[in-house]
């Protein structure tokens, strides 16, 4: 992968995956009263994804689990309601006392929230997927007649 | 107890694929339970004299039920379907080898079709009554076209569908005038109506069971599904599929006596119906199409009768009802096995059967002694009350109809005196290549010959014990016509005059029959609609596939055009809506910087000569966007655009690891045409965003979403709580967009997949594929032979 042949790029998608992964999941959790959301989740835990990809560290894979799940827990969400007798996606809002967190608000627009951004990182992967990176993971970048760049990319062990 | 019945078909339709490989061939007597079930609960309703109903609301805010009543005649009905549904699964026992694969699949779609048929009779809503309409189409191409690996019977499958499948748009389309005339969608409640919704409604409910109960010129399908296994065609074509449509007239013709095409209609295409299919009877060598013919006959017959509308007609149409389901499951029963312990159907080569199977051959007189019309078999009363009800007709309805029933009646006798000479009499087929071989008949299957036995034994006792079938149709005919209730079906009826006709008509046909029996063809004749059909449905794919290839090129510089020059268009009668004093250059000073920006990096992005470099700076283009909208105040926004750019601009790497760094050289029309199209992007994209901002529509209702953010939605974030909120039905609408977009995906590029992109008509130099060959997924491959069957 292009990536590949750099060090510093990988050690620099290592160290930034958790602090990216801590971000997302606070933007997931903060989405409803600040900017955020599942959305914004999903598409910074597709980043990382894409990232490390590139940088040879990861294959993207399970993108119908992920797209399967969100579904459901998107569908669920919305059907969920109508169960009880009431409308469509109505939404219900819990809130209660946490020891350490405080009193801690929330509601199935969280659960909305998780499913989309299952779905987007689900999308992201598929895209990957769709572009073979699975391949160009796997043996790396060749060169080509017309490409510049010097050839010194043997793909590691 | 209705959805009990229900819950317990449904149950066991979904338990038999799983238990189907650890039962064998028996997986086709758990079928039969619940049918059975099914059938003895009908049976203690018989004579009961209140309806059981059972319903919920199911759209309500349409008035769409699912609304079920079991009536006198809902009652009868389901006995046949449910309990004649039992014995063939019995008799498919029998029928299928030990050895035989799909049974699980056979014996369930077999119960979901016995179910859609429950459903059907049992519907008091016309909703409910299309829904498992529907269901009866589907189910039943699943099983004409049980044998899939054959191509005759995918065809003859296709064939049923798309008939079927129409007649059930014509339905919905009845439906909705019925229920606007009549105000009402509850069968059991249904005014009689008139005036031109309702006279429309008629002709297409008419038409709608005209589809279904294989009424010329309709009727083509029912002869392909002969290619279904017997058991089926003893299912769908004696008590089911093909008098979903007889039902469906019965129950509406009260409603639609009053419109004036009923009648008329529905005796054109009865009578039409009753005399070619009688034709083609007599015509075919196949003793399994002998019969289908015989059935788009006797189905013309019942709706001739219905369609006339007078109480003696209904009562004679309800008694034959009931008497063919049981002849004439008998009869293809017998013709299965005749087929399985010979190994052919052909009349030129059965001979002397009656020898060799004598309980088979005694069934089948029976039976058809009952299709006929001769005592002592149920067929006779019921014949007579048709004659009967003729005979009360008056004037020019006499002649015709009456003259066309008698006609019919005596090409019945003939058909049914041909079938039974010809397969269990002596050798009457030309002696030549079709009959030289010996015959050879293995052992009789007991589950075969009960089933057989019984539906045989059952047109005899409907004889003995007329009384009591008497009163079960009179109860019957009554929901459909009160004054049904003076007539009785006689045993003997004294030498009246429709007797007389009776013993005309059948030797008017035993000498008809005896005469054709001498008189061999060799072949059946060539069906000439059912080519027409499939020649207009190849026709139309042959004609989609043209029009995809033309539409689907492959090329993605011309798809994009083809998209900007549509929209410019939709977009260009706006210009004349831009308001130029409504407009204003700038917010605030720093959006012009970034605009300038914006513009500075797109042009460079158009610049650039190498992909990744271009990749980088359209990158650049989006997070000057970003910028504009930190300048608007747009937090949500910026995040997210941010986010989508990083991902692409990551996207675009692993995107363009398979082509060359550098973009091909362009010819100077290659150029201008992108330069073109950009332009009218980017002017499609301003006018109309410039005549939104001309025509604002009232204040937006910023405040009012806030508020309800706050005290609906909990949150504090605005945009997210429309979002997943306020709006939420939306966001759940693009969530499925974006799911559909990926399983696209996945399924399009996966390994091995079957569907293969289309040729990619590129200009040459855009296929620099560097990487070599790598996986079948993204190669060009012809796309005629990859999606050809």
């Amino acid at each position: 992968m292009i990536a590949r042949t750099s060090p510093i790029v990988q050690l620099a998608i290592r160290a930034a995956t958790p602090i990216a992964l801590l971000i997302a999941a606070y933007a997931l959790f903060a989405g409803h009263n600040q900017p955020g959301g599942g959305f914004a989740a999903g598409l910074l835990l597709g980043a990382v994804i894409v990232l490390r990809t590139v940088a040879g560290l990861q294959r993207p894979a399970y993108a119908s689990t992920l797209l399967a799940v969100g579904g459901a827990i998107v569908g669920a969400v919305a059907i969920g309601p109508l169960l009880w007798g009431e409308a469509l996606l109505d939404q219900v809002v819990v809130t209660w006392d946490a020891p350490v967190l405080g009193t801690v608000k929330s509601g199935s627009a969280l659960l909305f929230d998780l499913g989309v951004m299952a779905i987007v990182v689900g999308l992201v992967i598929a895209v990957l997927d769709g572009l073979g990176a699975t391949s160009l993971v796997d043996r790396g970048l060749r060169a080509d007649e017309d490409d510049v760049r010097p050839r010194r990319s043997e793909p590691r062990p | 107890m209705i959805w009990s019945l229900l819950l317990l078909h449904l149950v066991i339709v979904l338990t038999i694929p799983v238990v189907a490989a650890r039962l064998g061939r028996n997986v086709l007597w758990l079928a039969a339970v619940p049918m059975a079930v099914t059938a003895v609960w009908s049976a203690t309703r018989l004579g009961a004299a209140d309806a059981v109903t059972w319903g919920f609301d199911w759209v309500p805010g349409l008035d769409v039920g699912i609304e079920f009543r079991v009536d006198a005649m809902g009652a009868l009905l389901s006995v046949l379907v449910s309990g004649i549904g039992a014995l063939v699964c019995v008799y498919a026992v029998g029928y299928f080898s030990p050895t035989a694969s799909g049974l699980g699949r056979f014996a369930s779609t077999l119960l979901a079709f016995s179910t859609a048929m429950v459903g059907i009779v049992w519907a008091d809503s016309v909703w409910t009554l299309f829904v498992f309409w529907e269901l009866t189409s589907v189910t039943s191409f699943l099983l004409v076209g049980f044998k899939h690996v054959d191509a005759g019977a995918r065809v003859a499958a296709r064939r049923a569908l798309v008939i079927t499948a129409a007649g059930g748009l014509a339905l919905l389309g009845g439906f909705v005038l019925l229920v606007d005339a009549a105000g009402t969608a509850r069968i059991s409640d249904l005014p009689p109506v008139s005036g031109g919704t309702a006279t429309a409604a008629a002709v297409l409910i008419l038409v709608a069971a005209a589809t279904k109960s294989a009424q010329v010129p309709f009727h083509v399908w029912l002869p392909g599904a002969m290619a279904a296994p017997t058991p089926v065609s003893a299912y769908l074509h004696s008590a089911t599929m093909v008098k979903a449509g007889v039902i469906l007239v019965a129950v509406l013709a009260p409603a639609f006596q009053d419109t004036s095409v009923w009648k008329p209609l529905g005796l054109a295409f009865g009578l039409a119906t009753m005399i070619w299919g009688a034709v083609g009877a007599l015509r075919h060598v196949d003793a399994k199409l002998i019969l289908a013919w015989g059935t788009v006959s006797q189905l013309g017959l019942l709706v001739s009768l219905l369609a006339l509308g007078t109480a003696k007609a209904t009562f004679a149409a309800v008694s034959i009802l009931v008497a063919h389901a049981v002849f004439k499951a008998a009869l293809f029963m017998v013709v299965g096995e005749v087929d399985v312990r010979t190994g052919t159907r052909n009349i030129n080569e059965l001979h002397g059967l009656r020898r060799s199977m004598p309980l088979t051959f005694a069934v089948a007189v029976a039976a058809g002694a009952s299709m006929a019309g001769v005592p002592p078999l149920l067929g006779f009363p019921a014949k007579e009350a048709a004659i009967e009800a003729m005979i009360q007709l008056s004037g020019g309805e006499r002649l015709l109809v009456g003259g066309l029933v008698i006609g019919g009646s005596v090409l019945t006798v003939a058909y049914t005196t041909r079938f039974l000479v010809g397969m269990f009499g002596d050798r009457t087929g030309p002696v030549g290549a079709a009959a030289s071989g010996e015959l050879v008949v293995t052992p009789p299957r007991p589950a075969m010959a009960a089933p057989e036995a019984i539906l045989g034994a059952a047109s005899l006792l409907g004889f003995a014990a007329l009384g009591w079938v008497t009163g079960v149709v009179r109860d019957a005919a009554v929901t459909l016509d009160p004054s049904a209730e003076v007539y009785s079906l006689y045993r003997w009826p004294g030498i009246t005059s429709a007797f007389v006709t009776s013993v005309l008509v059948v030797t008017g046909g035993l000498i008809l029959g005896a005469l054709i029996v001498r008189r061999p063809v060799t072949a059946g004749p060539v069906a000439r609609g059912a080519a027409a059909v499939d020649a207009l449905v190849d026709g139309v794919a042959r004609a989609s596939r043209l029009v995809a290839a033309r539409v689907q090129h492959g090329s993605l510089p011309l798809y994009l055009a083809t998209t900007v020059v549509a929209l410019a268009l939709a977009a260009s009668p706006f210009v004349l809506a831009i308001d130029t004093d409504a407009l204003y250059w700038y917010d605030n000073r720093a959006q012009g910087v970034l605009v300038l920006m914006v513009v500075a990096v797109a042009v460079a992005a158009a610049r650039v000569s190498s992909r990744l470099g271009a990749a980088l700076v359209l990158g650049g283009v989006g997070f000057s966007v970003a910028g504009l909208f930190v300048a608007q105040g747009a937090p949500d926004l910026v995040l997210t655009q941010l986010l989508v750019e990083t991902v692409i601009v990551v996207g675009f790497v692993v995107g363009l690891g398979r082509l060359s760094i550098w973009f091909p050289r362009a010819g100077r029309l290659w150029t201008g045409g992108r330069l073109m199209v950009s332009l009218l992007m980017g002017v499609t994209v301003a006018v109309a965003l410039a005549a939104g901002a001309s025509n604002p529509v009232g204040e937006p209702p910023v405040r009012e979403l806030a508020e309800s953010a706050v005290s609906e939605g909990g949150g504090n974030n605005v945009v997210n709580v429309i979002l997943t909120d306020t709006r939420a039905l939306d966001t759940l609408g693009e969530v499925i967009v974006l799911l559909a977009v990926a399983v696209g995906i996945l399924t399009l590029t996966a390994k091995g997949s079957r569907f293969v992109l289309g040729p990619r008509k590129v200009p040459s130099d855009e296929l620099d594929d560097g990487s070599g060959a790598d996986g079948a997924a993204t190669s060009p491959v012809p796309t005629d032979e990859a999606v050809r069957p």
